[in-house]
């Protein structure tokens, strides 16, 4: 078991030491080098502790459940959507990025918004049917 | 007066190796997946020498479901990759910092594994909506960052392999040595990772799977938008070829009999239909009816040998992608087209008018338009 272990290790670092060596050739290899540092530094300097302060502020209570779920659906759409929402310049053509995304986001969170508000009230219905006293 | 530093105290009781685990099970797949069909992509556009001829022409849907495949398992990291970061966030701040030299290189290498997994998840994203505010260029850096990430993933597993092992299932030990009373709360958190999963799929992956179009909030691209309905990269204007004339496109087609046609013998040569998906490397793609000459009919009345390879040129004055290359099996095969028409119309212009190549499971950015010459190489 051991063994294997240290064979898939060697793997991963053979494949690093080739991932390694197509980054020395790469024209601008310092810019790649910011661009890597600067999505730990985001993460973990920014994004992350305005996400753990949001669950402590707002994830409490009997809610707690739906609330935080909404609130990682909503996160999760919002960052996928960050790149159609704020790219700038002119786009290549008619084709590329060719709906209405503010409205489009402005949908996905009132729909994920009202499905978390029903999430309790079926539950509550299911459970007075499944007890009619 | 010292003043004293000390870790941030963590009070949430999720941050802990089951819930690791279970995100891993789901987010180690879709790096794998994404990595894989990355390699593919990759090697489709830039085959070595010795791959060249070998690159199947089959399946024809191929490259649309590989690359479709790509951005949507990208796609879905996005929420995984960052709840399995919150889980672990704590483990940032473990005291001391380092313990010895093994505990060094462990933590050197979550910390590659970190900053390439959101790197390749973040240029990724950006790519399929157009936008490059890197000073450095693509492709080359996506492809090496994603050797360098697998590696840092693989070598992840292979420390890890004894902490997932005792937290793979609700019964593995390790998670029944964690608080009991965690399990409910554990559940409803990982039910939330799975919704925002699937809500990421579901408002983007319509733009490869074009039955679930209307789903479509957040894609770049829309399988309706474009002229013929079919999404365009390169114009016609971008590209400087603009409409070009009827009466003054020539077809070189440059074999051991070399000869030349003007369109309106291209029209008379036997035309076919096929059924093809022109599939962007951005991940889009969709089906269309294509009709027009066979590449293999021009090929073997110039004489070609069987085994020929076909460089491709364009018309195009502007951009990448002027010239692209067929491979021996792309070159033979019946579905492969020099289109004339779309839809049942003639070519739009920004579609390649008046001849532009379709073939096979191959990547949209070598279907070259405005076609000018067909090149045979021995």
């Amino acid at each position: 078991m051991k063994m294997t272990r240290v064979l898939v290790g060697a793997v991963g670092v053979a494949f690093m030491g080739f991932g390694a060596s197509l980054l020395t050739d790469v024209r601008d290899p310092t810019g790649v080098l910011v661009w890597l540092g600067g999505a730990v530094a985001l993460h973990d300097a920014l994004l992350a502790p305005l996400v753990l302060l949001a669950g402590l502020v707002l994830v409490r209570g009997r809610a707690r459940g739906p609330v935080r779920g909404a609130l990682l659906v909503m996160g999760a759409l919002t960052v996928v959507a960050l790149p159609v929402l704020l790219r700038p310049g002119r786009r290549a053509n008619a084709s590329v990025l060719p709906l209405d995304y503010p409205r489009n986001w402005l949908i996905a969170l009132a729909v994920v918004a009202t499905v978390t508000a029903l999430v309790p009230a079926v539950r509550a219905l299911r459970r007075r049917r499944r007890s009619p006293s | 007066m010292k003043l004293r530093v000390s870790p941030p105290v963590f009070k949430g009781r999720l941050h802990d190796a089951r819930t690791a685990t279970s995100i891993g099970r789901w987010l180690g797949p879709a790096f794998a997946l994404c990595f894989v069909t990355g390699l593919v992509s990759h090697f489709m556009q830039h085959p070595p020498n010795w791959l060249a001829d070998h690159i199947p022409s089959r399946p024809s849907w191929g490259y649309r479901v590989t690359q479709g495949l790509h951005v949507a398992s990208g796609i879905a990291a996005v929420p995984l990759l960052l709840a399995k970061l919150w889980t672990v966030y704590p483990r940032l701040f473990e005291w001391p910092p380092l313990r010895s030299a093994r505990h060094a290189l462990e933590r050197l290498s979550v910390a590659v594994l970190v900053a390439g997994a959101v790197f390749e998840l973040a240029t990724g994203l950006l790519n399929t909506a157009q936008w490059y505010p890197w000073p450095f260029s693509f492709v080359p850096v996506h492809y090496a960052v994603a050797w360098l990430v697998t590696g840092a993933l693989v070598v992840h597993i292979a420390v890890k392999a004894p902490e997932i092992r005792a937290h793979w299932s609700r019964r593995s030990p390790g998670t029944l040595a964690l608080p009991a009373q965690d399990g409910a709360d554990r559940r409803s958190l990982l039910t939330a990772v799975g919704a925002a999963v699937g809500a990421v799929t579901l408002t983007t992956v319509g733009q490869s799977v074009t039955p679930l179009k209307d789903l479509i909030l957040f894609a770049p691209r829309h399988p309706d938008h474009g002229p013929q309905a079919l999404p365009v990269n390169r114009t016609a204007a971008a590209a400087g070829v603009g409409r070009v004339a009827d009466e003054r496109y020539r077809l070189v087609v440059a074999g051991p009999r070399p000869y030349t046609l003007t369109l309106d013998e291209l029209r008379t040569l036997p035309q076919h239909e096929v059924e093809l998906p022109i599939a962007c490397v951005e991940g889009w793609s969709r089906s269309a009816h294509w009709t027009g000459v066979r590449v293999v009919d021009l090929l073997e009345r110039s004489g070609a040998p069987a085994d020929a390879r076909v460089r491709v040129v364009s018309l195009q004055l502007r951009g990448g992608y002027r010239v692209s290359e067929l491979g021996r099996e792309h070159a033979r095969d019946p579905l492969t087209l020099l289109a004339l028409r779309l839809n049942g119309e003639e070519l739009d212009p920004d579609h390649g008018y008046p001849a532009r190549l379709i073939a096979p499971n191959r990547p949209g950015v070598l279907q070259t338009k405005w076609v000018g010459r067909l090149e045979v190489l021995s």
